[in-house]
């Protein structure tokens, strides 16, 4: 394959795409890498729930509580979707994400959380001070790639804190 | 007349700029302007896109591409700037090389972006990364980040493919390899863009492949000028014969030359080498003299004038008369 054929190859497939996309556009895209909001959509959405008071609450009888709790139940709600929860340790839960076995994951995550390899944060939803004088940025876990599922589940949390 | 004889007429000039003729000069400060106006661009680029895509691995990756298509410019400002030195006791054959080495560097910066690519988009391949693309509020709206970026990589393209054109318009001329290379490098920046749009265009319809695959594909091509580029800079610098701009054929310069020396009344047969310093050529004439006639630094000042009068590039010409041509360099031959 010489130089100018590869860069032609590109070329037919940047011009095809962005041709399939525009044809097919507005709310197709972005599509999700493995399909996971239509699968959601009027079934089941898996949440991994990390213990962080007050963000998210265990109760001792395995009840979810807690601000983003709420947050993504109210999402759910939205695409008509019952939530099965997964209980466990943030570096637990990433690893069950990585093995495609979660959706979606809360547990008052920052956006600089170390497992960003395994964890897609989603657009802050709060920005909130540090004790020591640094801001975080609260924000929710995707399954990296399954970006119709973030951008419908950030749209609703721009709605929740006002941007939108 | 000293028993020395009088000093040789200086018609070589002394530095690389003023071994330019006008045309050639002005040309080279077209140069000198586009090459600052692509460092000013890349500036704005990568702000851009820094400034777009904040934490993403991804973006990270673009930040060193651009870093690296600094190199080719900035080599090409400080060559241009060397060569002004004309020759000293310490640099006897002045200073035009240094077009060869921001050539050696050009090219460098040019394999480095290809390879750095290639060894990115396999990683992403083989360990699966799904690239994440979400929601961006701008003036109370929500978009897809997605269209955002293909917008900004639109604007990046534009520079690099108008500059690309222009350098390549006066690597000819000007017979400067440096401004070759950095429109190969323009090529690769601004294919490389293109790759990224069929990526998010390809992320958008789910395919999470698509942005590994194209940057593939664009790696690829950019690493092969950067071999080319390569193997062209260290033939110049190991004293290869002189090549045309492209590298395509040797110059038809030193069929041109050889021909004109021995088209002199007193020359029976001649050979030449040539080697190009960075924009002119250093030429050693081997010329036997026909049989009977008697050699004169006068005759040998006249051919040599006569050899430097053919091309601007012909800069540096040294006459070696011998009773017969070097075997070793009777190339022409056949």
């Amino acid at each position: 394959m010489s130089p100018s054929t590869s860069r032609r190859g590109v070329l037919v497939l940047a011009g095809s795409l962005i041709a399939l996309g525009v044809t097919g556009c507005g709310a197709g895209i972005p599509r999700d890498a493995q399909g996971t909001l239509r699968r959601a959509t009027g079934g089941t959405l898996r949440v991994g729930a990390s213990q962080n008071p007050p963000w998210v609450d265990i109760t001792a009888d395995g009840a979810v509580d807690g601000s983003e709790a709420e947050l993504i139940e109210g999402f759910a709600a939205t695409i008509d979707a019952r939530i099965e929860w997964i209980p466990g340790a943030e570096s637990v839960l990433a690893r069950t994400m990585e093995d495609d076995g979660l959706d979606v994951i809360i547990g008052g995550l920052t956006s600089d959380t170390p497992f960003s390899a395994q964890i897609s944060p989603t657009r802050p939803y709060a920005t909130v001070q540090a004790p020591d004088g640094s801001t975080l940025k609260r924000v929710l876990g995707v399954r990296p790639g399954e970006n119709a599922l973030q951008v419908a589940l950030e749209r609703y949390l721009a709605r929740a804190s006002g941007d939108l | 007349m000293s028993a020395r004889g009088e000093p040789a007429p200086e018609f070589a000039a002394h530095s690389g700029r003023d071994a330019l003729p006008e045309e050639q000069r002005s040309l080279l400060s077209r140069a000198i302007r586009l090459e600052w106006i692509s460092i000013a661009c890349t500036a704005v680029t990568v702000t851009m896109v820094a400034s777009l895509a904040g934490q993403s691995q991804a973006m990270k990756a673009a930040w060193i591409e651009d870093a690296l298509a600094l190199l080719p410019p900035i080599a090409f400002l400080v060559a241009t700037r060397r060569i002004r030195r004309g020759p000293t006791r310490d640099y006897p054959y002045g200073h035009h090389r240094s077009i060869g080495v921001a050539h050696l560097v050009a090219a460098v910066a040019l394999l480095n972006m290809g390879v750095f690519l290639l060894v990115d988009s396999t990683i992403s391949l083989v360990t699966v990364e799904r690239p994440p693309v979400g929601l961006t509020v701008l003036f109370g709206q929500a978009v897809w980040s997605g269209w955002l970026m293909i917008a900004v990589l639109v604007i990046a393209c534009i520079p690099p493919v108008i500059l690309g054109r222009l350098k390549l318009a006066l690597a000819e001329p000007l017979h400067d390899k440096v401004l070759y290379a950095d429109s190969d490098m323009n090529k690769a920046d601004w294919s490389s863009s293109l790759a990224s749009i069929a990526g998010i265009m390809g992320i958008g319809l789910g395919l999470w492949w698509a942005d590994a695959v194209a940057a593939l594909l664009i790696a690829l091509s950019i690493s092969r000028d950067g071999v080319k580029n390569l193997r062209a800079a260290i033939r110049g610098l190991t004293d290869g014969v002189a090549r045309t701009f492209d590298e395509e054929e040797p110059h038809p310069l030193i069929a041109r030359l050889e021909q004109r020396a021995q088209e002199a009344p007193w020359v029976l047969d001649a050979a030449g080498r040539v080697r190009d310093e960075g924009h002119v050529f250093h030429v050693e004439m081997f010329v036997v003299p026909a049989s009977g006639e008697v050699v004169t630094g006068a005759m040998c000042e006249d051919l040599r004038a006569s050899l430097h009068d053919l091309d601007w590039k012909v800069h540096d010409v040294v006459i070696a008369p011998v009773a017969e041509l070097p075997e070793h360099q009777a190339f022409h031959r056949g």
